[in-house]
């Protein structure tokens, strides 16, 4: 079994291969200084950048930053967000440590991101740009709405509930099938969920002009709103309708929650913390940089609710989840359809999670160096949605980090304790979403199917999941 | 006439006010009840006035001993039976029944004029409630209220089911008006034009000329051909999204819902007609065109023979600047950048694959970068093999890193680190030693390339260490193990594959092989192990 060490580092890490990794040598050749760098081949510093960057990364977790700011010295000489797939992983990954590092000054942290501008327009063109360049969104898609299509059969008044109303082709897609519909279409009403009131302007604009080109009696119905303090009574759920609600990637931020005020409450957390000595820290610090590690420590230590185990004890506590859910619920949809990262990015420690996304990353760099070429469009979708989102995951903690994307297994869990009983997709779907990922061009992208959801991979490595659910009585 | 009437009236008007106790006997099956034309009600019938309250009194017969309310007295009767009561049934009078017209006790209202009196009791009810009455039913589609609870039911049960909606934007619940409206609306003057083409396109189905047409079409602010498609791989999103669904809406309309239709019968002919659309969705933001192209794509792949040539008379009938972007964006796309002819569709459903395809995918493509999963993989596996002795090596590591921490500027003590690894690497040498002796047979080779691995790991290891400290080598650090190091510097280099090396590949080849094996001799049950 792995030792029981106070040490955040290690008790965790020495479990992994990976981290094993960086503790060991590279040739003697790669241990030389600067100059020599320049030469190495590809492969050569891929390698190394994964050794620094998790050489580093325990640094950071440990809490000694002269040697992360080393590490993170010899990374930027090799990383960029230009060159090759990891190049770009560790640009991001180390952009992500240093943000970590930073907060432990959180004077300086603000004011360096105070000018930071957030163009919406900007987000609402990454969004797209996720959309265009990948496959996963439209096999969401094609799954959620066939779903939804066979679940609706012989109704006449459908309701669907659309948690994160950005792209219209999906129900473009619907309002055209549905419009085909032997018995004729019916009567259809999406309400839209989104914090840009703009972004539902277009929306209602394209699916209220599909829908009357296509003679189908149809409303849209905006709500702007986060998910966060959704009020669901603006949802205007009415009896008598057949009710689909569609969740694409949204349902994780509600995981975020003051984990240390949980842990604190919770009966698991661990008592004994004198018990842990490490001197070289306290001489470094500001006393923010004490309760930082601290915090790290309670991660590591403890085997709290939230950790990476797959335990079925081990569901994350979250109010807010499960109050959402429960609400959702309580709207007694006929179809929920939940589309989300099937990833584990939510362990409670550092490196748990830092391991985990530097695999799941990967792949998803690696899929678009093999199918899109290296554009500015390319570097924007790298940077602003996967630089943000690992930000997220590996600088941020408690209700900040909104990424917390789980496995596949977790959501069935949790949605089956909720009253949700799983649909499984039909295997029509599924071919139809096999097709799309075919013409794609790539045969780097597969699709499998488990316990009746929908798991699409790259390469073998799972990316996202797609479930469908039922109310249960 | 009226003489009588009103005679009649006045005889009744004693009873306004008070309960009449004349319902109306259900109509006998037997003879039909003849019914006056509308707005005459029979000369000679027996005019009744009742109160308001009568008219909206529901329950006017009570039980008096549990205070029941029914609205027949012959519930009533049959209820006053399971009391033991005394009960009698009316019969209905054999004599000539004098038929009853109803008014409305509203002044005001039409209906309270006996010549406009109403000839049924639940009319003059339902009557009275809906004009005179509060609205106490809602429809809950659409908020409209209703007094009497029938019309409430009535209408909930069409509400929203069927609705017509001219071009002009009115919207109609009843098919003739709806009619009636369109046969006048100005706005169907221009779309009738344009609907006679798209149904001789949707007739037609491979009609090049009037797909021709549909896509030439003039649009306000759509580009076709040439920017639409020859732009390069990415062309301006927000000028697309409209594009793209303006553009192929109108063909697609057919083909998507046949494509889509769940009898798959039509799934063959359907996608001829998509590979139109093959190459039109690269760069398209429609998604319904990107499913288009991938069905179309499959079919084609697969089991279309004549594929090509199809193709070729579908893009005769396009835009000149189409096709020739059709090659453009073949070479460009994110879409198939090799049209393999092999039949992808295996793929479609898997199963989780075994560990080995990383290094399968890797021998598969020798001269590209590797990519970042595969060094990830390796990464783990060059880990996994060091580590594979027991804890106690991940152990001495553990103590590395936590001392390591400590030590951020004190050199001596990172020497004194170094020394108590390197004894728990003697031990753990040791113990890994016998480990590998008696495991099986491949652990000749396993054995010594483990042990030098562990030596070199640890050399360099100090050696890295002392970089990231920043300081030069300690030459005592490296007389720990004199022997080896002559030795190792070769496998070192086997190891890694670098510096001595004439080509990659071969290395490769080899080396993920090795890997592979020992990470699944080794490594894994090793950490399921630690697990």
């Amino acid at each position: 079994m792995a030792p029981m060490f106070q040490d955040e580092g290690s008790s965790s890490v020495t479990s992994s291969p990976l981290q094993l990794f960086s503790m060991m040598s590279l040739s003697p050749n790669l241990g030389s200084p600067y100059p020599f760098v320049r030469e190495l081949k590809s492969e050569e510093r891929g390698l190394y950048l994964i050794h620094l960057l998790l050489t580093c990364a325990n640094h950071v977790a440990a809490g000694s930053l002269e040697n992360a700011n080393i590490a993170l010295e010899q990374i930027s000489q090799l990383a960029s967000p230009d060159g090759d797939t990891m190049q770009r992983i560790a640009a991001y990954f180390t952009e992500a440590l240093a943000d970590r590092i930073l907060k432990a000054w959180p004077g300086l942290h603000k004011a360096l991101n105070s000018t930071k501008l957030t163009l919406v327009s900007e987000e609402i063109l990454v969004q797209k740009l996720f959309f265009e360049l990948f496959p996963f969104m439209k096999v969401a898609f094609v799954l959620t709405n066939q779903a939804i299509v066979e679940a609706m059969e012989g109704e006449k008044m459908v309701h669907i509930i659309d948690l994160n109303a950005a792209e219209p082709a999906q129900w473009i897609a619907l309002i055209q099938v549905l419009s085909a519909r032997p018995e004729g279409p019916p009567h259809l009403r999406i309400t839209g969920v989104h914090q840009q009131r703009e972004v539902l302007e277009q929306m209602a604009f394209k699916l209220t002009e599909e829908a009357e080109k296509l003679d189908i009696p149809f409303q849209f119905n905006p709500v702007v709103s986060k998910l966060d303090n959704l009020d669901f009574e603006k949802l205007r759920v009415k009896t008598g309708e057949a009710l689909a609600i569609s969740s694409v990637l949204q349902l994780h931020s509600l995981l975020a929650s003051d984990d240390e005020l949980l842990r604190k409450k919770s009966p698991l957390a661990p008592k004994n913390l004198n018990g842990i000595h490490l001197p070289g820290v306290l001489q470094i610090n500001q006393s923010t940089l004490g309760e930082l590690l601290e915090k790290d420590l309670v991660n590591g230590h403890s085997r709290s609710p939230d950790s990476a185990t797959s335990s079925p004890l081990s569901l994350s506590a979250s109010a807010k989840m499960d109050g959402f859910v429960n609400a959702l619920w309580g709207l007694t949809p006929k179809l929920m359809v939940i589309t989300e990262q099937d990833s584990n990015h939510n362990g409670s420690t550092l490196m748990e999670r830092l391991l985990e996304a530097l695999y799941s990353y990967a792949a998803l760099f690696d899929c678009l160096e093999s199918t899109v070429p290296r554009t500015l469009e390319r570097l924007k979708l790298e940077k602003m949605l996967f630089g943000e989102e690992i930000k997220n995951i590996i600088a941020c903690e408690g209700a900040e980090r909104k990424e917390r994307h789980e496995k596949l297994e977790k959501w069935v869990q949790r949605l089956d304790l909720a009253g949700f009983g799983n649909l499984p997709l039909s295997y029509f779907g599924m071919l139809q979403a096999g097709r799309l990922l075919q013409g794609y061009g790539s045969d780097g992208y597969k699709i499998k199917e488990e316990n009746g959801c929908v798991v699409i991979c790259w390469q073998d490595r799972a990316l996202f999941s797609v479930s469908a659910w039922r109310c249960r009585k | 006439m009226m003489s009588g009437d009103s005679f009649s009236v006045a005889s009744s008007i004693g009873g306004f006010g008070q309960e009449v106790q004349n319902t109306n006997p259900n109509p006998n099956p037997a003879a039909k009840k003849k019914r006056n034309l509308p707005g005459t009600p029979d000369p000679d019938a027996e005019v009744i006035a009742l109160s308001p309250k009568t008219l909206m009194a529901t329950n006017r017969f009570v039980c008096e001993i549990c205070n029941k309310g029914f609205q027949r007295d012959q519930n009533l009767q049959l209820h006053r039976r399971g009391h033991n009561l005394p009960w009698k049934l009316r019969q209905r009078t054999n004599k000539e029944v004098r038929k009853k017209v109803y008014i409305c006790p509203e002044k005001t209202c039409v209906h309270h004029d006996p010549s406009r009196a109403l000839g049924d009791l639940t009319g003059i009810k339902k009557h009275f409630s809906r004009k005179h009455g509060e609205k106490k039913w809602k429809c809950e589609k659409c908020s409209k209220k209703y007094a009497v609870q029938s019309d409430w039911k009535a209408h909930s049960k069409t509400c929203g089911t069927r609705e017509y909606k001219c071009d002009c934007g009115t919207l109609f619940s009843r098919k003739d008006s709806f009619i009636t409206h369109r046969a006048f609306c100005d706005a169907l003057a221009d779309e009738s034009a344009r609907l006679t083409s798209l149904a001789a396109a949707n007739n037609l189905n491979f009609g090049n000329d009037s797909m021709n047409e549909t896509v030439i079409n003039p649009q306000p602010g759509l580009p076709l051909g040439a920017s639409q498609f020859g732009s390069g791989f990415r062309p301006e999103l927000s000028g697309m999204a409209i594009n793209g669904n303006s553009l192929g809406v109108d063909q697609q309309k057919p083909r998507l819902s046949l494509w889509l239709n769940q009898a798959n019968s039509q799934l063959n002919p359907t996608d001829m007609m998509a590979n139109s659309h093959l190459y039109e969705s690269s760069g398209s933001t429609a998604f319904p065109e990107m499913v288009q192209a991938v069905s179309g794509n499959l079919f084609g792949s697969s089991s279309m023979p004549n594929f090509g040539n199809f193709n070729n008379q579908q893009f005769q009938g396009f835009d000149k600047s189409v096709s020739t972007s059709k090659n453009a964006s073949l070479s460009l796309s994110a879409l198939p950048h090799e049209m393999k002819e092999e039949g992808n569709k295996g793929n479609v459903v898997e199963t989780l694959s075994s560990l080995y395809s990383d290094t399968q995918k890797k021998q598969s493509k020798p001269s590209m970068p590797m990519s970042a999963t595969a060094l990830l993989q390796k990464a783990a596996q060059m880990g996994s093999t060091t580590s594979n002795p027991s804890s106690i090596f991940g152990n001495s590591f553990g103590v590395m890193s936590s001392s390591s921490s400590n030590t951020t500027t004190s050199f001596n003590t990172l020497n004194q680190n170094r020394n108590e690894l390197h004894q728990a690497l003697q031990n753990s040498k040791q113990q890994a030693a016998e480990n590998f002796t008696a495991s099986g047979s491949v652990d000749g080779m396993l054995g010594s390339s483990n042990l030098s691995s562990l030596t070199t790991s640890t050399n360099s290891f100090d050696q890295l260490m002392m970089q990231t400290s920043g300081k030069q080598s300690d030459p005592v650090a490296l007389k720990n193990h004199p022997g080896s190091n002559a030795i190792e510097n070769s496998l070192t280099r086997d190891f890694l594959g670098m510096g001595g090396r004439e080509s990659q590949r071969p290395f490769l080849a080899q080396e993920l092989a090795k890997f592979a094996s020992m990470s699944s001799a080794m490594g894994l049950s090793q950490f399921t192990g630690n697990h």
